[in-house]
């Protein structure tokens, strides 16, 4: 067990995690050079975006300067706020923890938020400064940054570049030195973290795990601490590159288990696996279920699909377990369903996948977050959906969920983030001044603005400078109300919203704006109507399309006339059928994107 | 009814809107395009026409003693006896009363000018090299050469055109004894130089509906039939040949970007100057054979187009096999509830509140 170390790499978005991933694969010789670049983000999306949506690990075979050799179990984490208790489950399966940052900018608030997940965790930190390949590093100020605002050693900084692979190998020999070996007895009972897993159609939910004490070897039978279900395994193996099967996977070590899982709602992240013979065995503090956030309703365009999308959706929570839904009716989009998230980013990136993946063409409604309303006669609603909204003469108040967010931005970019975040209804908790340049800005702000376009705003009004990171907060009251959108004269369920009561006509006038832009002409006049209860606040309307391109069709050329029909046709069905109005899915998401 | 098509595609500037196939002219290149035509011609193993269109580009640049080398050149190759229409389509610059005497000598019967408008500013801003002067010229020059048969190109929704100055254009053109006017809507298309720049004075959708409309007017009010969509004739001189296409009918294009329909395929030329002259056979692409279903769907758009004619059911269920037929039918009476076309019996017409939003209507009449 001496020669084992289980670490992960944490770091602010873009600052350059997966590529240190694919360089330590390389120098290993796990692969060879190739030019298919960061080789753990396996999703497409992953790849455009950038970033990893799922932890995924590597068993490394490693030998050192003095000849020793080592397995290092590299255990990648999901880098976004929306997946920081992931994270904190993954850290939890480590000793040891590359903290990397960009020595182009420097420590950032989700490099704060990580590292703290890390000391939580009780892991050894190894601060890395990547990228030093390039001309604008700052090596000087980013050493500083690290001493001053996470108090880490500026002798025990390491300087790489994950892109030409300098000081890889220093970063290697640094892991197998100052990362301590795991501890726990193989002939103890057996305890192990799930912190991930996967579904694999033939053999079910594959959980990822961390054995802290005691083997798992096929035959075994486990018992889930949460569920106190039981089950027996089938296979145990290592993660090379892909699943290798081992005998056992033992106290220390890093590996998955196939039990034929069923049912991906059985394994939860966090949760404990012990020996069925030894239910005593305490579980691993720190699991909870995964809770959603942010909800929306999402409706196949075609409303004869709702059974396609259900099917989808069952199989979609099979490889996201972290995703929940439920049947809902609108009256203006038919059948569909409810679903909740863990935050926006892993909304969009859920959404983007039904399309991609799953082959789903839907309309995704405004999200929403979860809204505390207290009525008169005492009760107490737990509403994630405005139209479900009861009338405002039976609502005594209306709580909202509040966050606790963390901005990091250059001195030079405080006024206008102040403003913004007041502008946001957010509560200013304190300022600190790490260093001259920078100051971090602690503000409680309702979710419901961050999950509109208030990040999107913080990068504008700081010109991409500020970062930020947040946790939930607990709940706070609002003055808030239920605006109706009304498009052709009929209420849209789906388009309602609950917004602060001040400012409300204003931002309803926009949205109108915004609507009128976003849904075309049609044949006939379109009035587009905001109202709080019976009072409109906003108007304006869709004048009628006079013309159609007459698109010349003359010179023979029938098939482009055609084609430009077909792909016409195509737009239309990408289009949801609102009473007689065709509505883009833009509309849906127009209060996300205006500007005050 | 199979028509001819030849794509004359060189012009003296490229006009700010044009999207069509065309190169600016490079002399040396005109007698080995003609050579490159009649060898494509030769491909065809002979075939009988009843319509003949050179159209372009700009035809009048080929100049009197090529045009003559075209068209005798292929008039050996096909047959022309039955020949009912033969149009040329010529720009006001080089419409030569000599140039159109040729044309004339050699069987053309109908000329079509390429005027777009009589507006001095509209010209310059479109990016047009002549002048009003030079489209009544070439009009004179066209009645002196013997034809009766002559239409002229209007665009509406140039940058800065006013009712009043479209009126003032219809007015002239029809007082000069044009019996033929294509009026095409200005769309900015991508390529074009309005693309990359569009003028500040393009007018709106709903002015161009309104200078579209007023048009129509305007050419009812003086005895033309507004036939399709986008083209008005007085009685009796309907431009056969582009009836043939609205109807679904056969016919076959020479040249860079030509379209062909035979033998119930649809292909065309690439668009490229070059490689047609130097392999005129092998530049075929976009070949397509649609089933009777998309096919049917496809006349039906066409022929909707017709605006006096319409569309008669009965005449497909004879091209067509029953289901593609039925399948129609269904869309097409759709349509009829929604109140974007008129039935009468099993001829469907579009309602004349359509015409400008026919678009909508032929999304859901293709399929």
């Amino acid at each position: 067990m001496n020669n084992l170390r289980n670490f992960s790499i944490i770091a602010h978005i873009d600052h350059g995690k997966s590529t240190l991933a694919d360089r330590i694969l390389e120098m290993t010789g796990m692969v060879r050079k190739t030019s298919m670049d960061q080789m753990l983000d396996s999703m497409d999306l992953e790849r455009e975006r950038g970033i990893t949506i799922k932890a995924k690990s590597v068993r490394i075979p490693y030998k050192s300067a003095d000849g020793n050799e080592y397995i290092l179990n590299l255990i990648d984490t999901p880098g976004h706020v929306d997946f920081s208790y992931e994270v904190s489950r993954s850290l939890k399966a480590c000793e040891g923890a590359v903290l990397l940052v960009d020595a182009t900018q420097g420590v950032e608030a989700q490099t704060i938020a990580n590292a703290n997940l890390a000391l939580d965790a009780g892991l050894k930190i190894i601060p890395v400064i990547n990228k030093i390949d390039l001309p604008n590093a700052m090596l000087d100020d980013c050493s500083l940054q690290l001493y001053t605002m996470l108090g880490l050693g500026i002798e025990d900084i390491l300087h790489v570049s994950a892109k030409d692979g300098r000081g890889v190998a220093e970063l290697l020999e640094a892991i197998v030195e100052r990362i301590p070996p795991p501890f726990g007895s193989a002939s103890d009972p057996l305890k192990c973290l799930i912190f991930d897993s996967f579904y694999d159609p033939y053999r079910g939910v594959i959980p990822h795990l961390r054995v802290f004490s005691g083997h798992i070897a096929s035959g075994d039978r486990i018992m889930l601490k949460s569920s106190e279900k039981i089950f027996e395994i089938e296979e145990v193996g290592y993660f090379s590159l892909g699943l290798a099967r081992s005998e056992h996977v033992q106290a220390g070590e890093v590996g998955y288990a196939v039990a034929l899982i069923r049912d991906a709602g059985e394994i939860h992240v966090g949760d404990t696996i012990v020996s069925a013979d030894h239910p005593e065995v305490p579980a691993i503090p720190g699991f909870r279920m995964s809770q959603p956030m942010v909800y929306c309703g999402v409706y196949p365009i075609i409303t004869s699909d709702y059974a396609k999308l259900g099917a989808a959706l069952e199989k979609f929570k099979l490889n996201d377990s972290s995703v929940v839904f439920e049947k809902e009716n609108s009256a203006a989009l038919g059948y569909g369903y409810r679903m909740g998230f863990l935050g926006m980013l892993h909304m969009e990136i859920a959404l983007e996948r039904l399309k991609r993946e799953y082959e789903q063409d839907i309309i995704a409604t405004m999200p929403s977050v979860i809204y505390r309303v207290f009525l008169k006669d005492g009760e107490v609603l737990m509403l994630d959906n405005p139209s479900k909204f009861p009338p405002e003469g039976e609502i005594d108040h209306i709580e909202e969920p509040i966050i606790r967010t963390r901005i990091i931005v250059p001195s030079d970019y405080v006024g206008p983030c102040m403003e913004l975040s007041d502008a946001k209804r957010g509560v200013l908790v304190g300022i600190e001044h790490p260093d001259d340049r920078r100051a971090i800005l602690v503000y409680d702000l309702p979710l419901s603005e961050m999950i509109t376009d208030f990040y999107d705003r913080l990068k504008s009004v700081s010109r991409g400078y500020a970062s930020m990171d947040y946790e939930m907060n607990g709940y706070r009251a609002g003055d808030l109300v239920k605006v109706d959108i009304l498009v052709n004269n009929g209420a849209v369920d789906a388009l309602s919203y609950i917004a602060p009561k001040e400012g409300a006509a204003v931002r309803g006038r926009a949205l109108i704006h915004k609507l009128s832009k976003t849904i075309p002409k049609h044949l006939f006049k379109i009035p587009l109507q905001a109202a709080i209860g019976s009072q409109v606040i906003a108007r304006e309307d869709i004048f009628p399309r006079r013309k159609d391109v007459l698109a010349k069709c003359y010179g023979g050329d029938i098939t482009r006339k055609r084609k430009l029909l077909e792909k016409q046709k195509e737009g239309k069905k990408k289009m949801k059928m609102v009473g007689f109005v065709e509505v883009p899915q833009e509309a849906f998401l127009s209060l996300m994107k205006i500007e005050d | 009814m199979p028509g001819l098509y030849v794509h004359i595609p060189f012009c003296i500037s490229k006009c700010y809107y044009c999207d069509f196939y065309s190169v600016v002219v490079v002399p040396e290149l005109l007698d080995r395009y003609i050579d490159a035509l009649l060898a494509e011609a030769d491909s065809y193993n002979g075939g009988d026409f009843d319509t003949l269109y050179i159209g372009g580009g700009t035809p009048s640049l080929l100049g009197s003693k090529r045009l003559e080398e075209l068209v005798n050149g292929l008039s050996r190759r096909f047959n022309f006896e039955r020949i009912q229409e033969a149009t040329i389509e010529v720009n006001p610059e080089s419409a030569g009363r000599d140039f159109l005497a040729t044309a004339y000598s050699l069987n053309i019967r109908r000329v079509s000018i390429g005027a777009q408008s009589l507006n001095a500013e509209e010209l310059r801003k479109a990016g047009r090299v002549h002048d009003r002067r030079q489209v009544l010229d070439a009009v004179d020059a066209a009645s002196g050469s013997g034809f009766t048969n002559i239409s002229a190109d209007v665009m509406i929704g140039l940058p800065g055109q006013t009712a009043q100055s479209l009126a003032s254009t219809l007015d002239i053109l029809v007082g000069a004894g044009i019996k033929h006017i294509s009026a095409y809507c200005l769309s900015i298309e991508e390529g074009t130089a309005f693309f990359r720049c569009p003028p500040a004075d393009l007018p709106g959708e709903d002015d161009q509906a309104c200078l579209f409309e007023s048009a129509v007017d305007f050419l009812r009010a003086h005895g033309f039939t507004h036939y399709e969509i986008s083209n008005f004739a007085l009685p009796g001189s309907e431009c056969l040949h582009n009836l043939n296409y609205w109807r679904g009918g056969a016919y076959i294009g020479l040249g860079p970007a030509a379209a062909s329909h035979t033998g119930g395929m649809r292909f065309k030329n690439a668009p490229c100057l070059e490689r047609y002259l130097n392999a005129p056979l092998s530049t075929r692409e976009e070949e397509e054979r649609l089933d009777d279903g998309r096919k049917a769907g496809e006349e039906a758009m066409l022929r909707l187009r017709l605006i006096e004619e319409g569309l008669d059911l009965g005449e497909m269920a004879g091209k067509y096999d029953q289901g593609a037929v039925e399948s129609l039918k269904v869309r097409l009476d759709g349509l009829v509830s929604r109140q974007m076309l008129v039935a009468d019996g099993h001829i469907f017409r579009l309602p004349p509140a359509r015409i400008f939003t026919s678009n909508s209507v032929f999304v859901d009449v293709i399929s």
